[in-house]
This record gives C-alpha cells, sequence and structure tokens, in this order.
C-alpha cells in the first residue's frame, strides 16, 4: 500500500487568478501586478503540513485567505506606514501588497485548515485528511 | 555494440572546463555586492517636525528588539529565533530568514534622543525621532529698523 502524503505545491512567480478566481479579486486584478510574493516556510508534522509567510504590516482586516479548488491563495493590502506629507528619505523596502497562491493536494483536510497571523507572520495549519493519516486498525476477537 | 555516438561520448576536457568555469564564478569578489541585502529592509521619512524610521521585521516579539540612540546614530539589533520544536528535516521549503542581526542607520541630522519613541505593530518596527530643537528651521523675525 501506497502512503500518502498531504502535499503543497508551490506556485512560481505572479500568477494572479484572473480566470480561477473572477469573485473576490476581480476589481483588484489590475493593482496585483505590483504585489509582491512574501517569503514562506513549509514544514510538515505527523499531524499536517504548517505554512508560515512573513507579511510585514498585514492586519486581519486587510488579509484576505481564500480556498477556491485546489488553490490556496493569500492576499494582503498594505497602508502606507508614513503619515501623509512625509518625504521618503531613504528607501530599502516598497510598501505594497502581498500575493502568493499554493496548489493543495486532496490529502489536506479544507474544513479543518485553519490561520492565525501574529506579530506580521501568518500561520496556517493544513491538517491531513483522515483517509491520508495512519491508522491502526483494532483486530476484534 | 562498436563505437558509441560521438555526442554522448564523455569529454574529460569539457567537464573540467565547465568546472573551471563554476569555480571562477565563484571567485567574483563582487558577488556579495551585486546581492546585498540588508536585514533588516529600513525606510526612513521626513515627517517634517521629525523623521521616522520603519523597519520590517515580521515574526519577531518586541523584547527581541535592542534600540540605542547616540546623537545621529541609531543602531537596532536582536535575533529572529528559528521556531522551536521543528526539526531541519521537516522543513519542505525554507525561504525566511532567521539568526541574528543588527543595523546602524546614520541620520540626516540631530534628534532629540529624549523624545524618542517607538511602536512595533503587526511585523513593522516605527521609530519616531523627533528632530533636535537646533536642527529645525527657525524662522527669524526681521524688523525694520525704525
Amino acid at each position: 500500500m501506497k502512503a500518502t502524503h498531504p502535499s503543497i505545491r508551490v506556485t512560481v512567480g505572479h500568477q494572479p487568478p484572473q480566470a480561477a478566481a473572477p469573485g473576490a479579486f476581480a476589481e483588484a486584478s489590475p493593482e496585483l501586478q505590483q504585489a509582491f510574493t512574501p517569503p514562506i516556510d513549509i514544514h510538515e508534522g505527523p499531524d499536517g503540513l504548517t505554512l508560515e509567510a512573513d507579511l510585514p504590516g498585514a492586519t486581519e482586516a486587510n488579509l484576505i485567505i481564500q480556498l477556491e479548488d485546489n488553490v490556496l491563495s493569500l492576499h494582503a493590502r498594505i497602508e502606507p506606514p508614513a503619515p501623509e506629507g512625509a518625504r521618503t528619505l531613504h528607501e530599502e523596502y516598497h510598501v505594497g501588497d502581498y500575493y502568493r497562491s499554493f496548489i493543495l493536494s486532496d490529502e489536506v483536510d479544507r474544513e479543518r485548515i485553519t490561520a492565525e497571523l501574529r506579530n506580521g507572520v501568518l500561520r496556517l495549519v493544513l491538517p491531513k485528511a483522515d483517509r491520508a493519516r495512519a491508522r491502526r486498525i483494532e483486530i476484534r476477537s | 555494440m562498436n563505437g558509441t555516438q560521438w555526442q554522448g561520448r564523455w569529454d574529460p576536457l569539457r567537464e573540467l572546463q565547465r568546472e573551471v568555469g563554476r569555480l571562477f564564478n565563484g571567485l567574483d569578489p563582487f558577488q556579495p555586492l551585486r546581492n546585498v541585502r540588508q536585514y533588516p529592509p529600513v525606510n526612513v521619512y521626513d515627517a517634517g517636525e521629525g523623521y521616522i524610521l520603519s523597519a520590517q521585521l515580521p515574526g519577531v516579539a518586541v523584547e527581541e528588539v535592542e534600540l540605542t540612540i547616540t546623537g545621529e546614530t541609531l543602531t537596532m539589533r536582536g535575533e529572529r529565533k528559528r521556531p522551536e520544536g521543528v526539526k531541519d528535516d521537516s522543513y519542505r521549503r525554507q525561504e525566511r530568514p532567521v539568526g541574528r542581526w543588527s543595523r546602524t542607520i546614520t541620520l540626516p541630522d540631530r534628534v532629540d534622543s529624549t523624545q524618542v519613541s517607538a511602536t512595533f505593530t503587526n511585523g513593522i518596527l516605527t521609530v519616531n525621532l523627533p528632530k533636535a530643537e537646533n536642527a529645525r528651521p527657525r524662522h527669524i523675525a526681521v524688523n525694520s529698523g525704525s
């Protein structure tokens, strides 16, 4: 028997889901061209996968996590940190939205995905679906 | 079978050439400068009354940041720890930087170090640096000599 593991495929480059998700992102599409790809970590535990993304400046109110078919996407709108009228003297990072999408395998239990945003880090827990988890079958006498 | 195809033949010289090429690429003295990226990235704004410095430090807690200011120099240092209890071999992808960091920023002008305040929200460190009294533009009233 083949053991199944939940997997996540990270799409390379910007792929705003213009065709895949016409709903919530339709009007935001032109702006998505300037969105930044946030760095992520993915690690696997016994119960599933954990995905962490650096989204400095993101708040719960301006972060959209969407799961459509097998595509999980995150989009954070970022407000400029400086008050209006302030002059930029030195710039090492550009202020802009974050966007990234992932392709989930069937072994991820979509219903139990949880998200937590803390100190600008999004932590997504992608639990293994029951059938993908190793099970021991008791033999009744 | 006699005679293998010449295209597929192993050519030790070609291999060597490739190795040497790779070696020289690695010796490029400007390589570290080409993709230099300071951590954390810092922006500085001039808001008239003072300067605003913002730094992207996601995943760092307030108590893990040390901020010092002397005259026109601001130093910040800290450490971004690896998440605890995660084994190295369990990583499927690792793009986020970890480790000790420190930055020293020279400000364009003197600041009032007693009035400096800092906030840390959503992974962005914001430091408000009011300009020193003598660094602010001053209006000088001109009296008519009557």
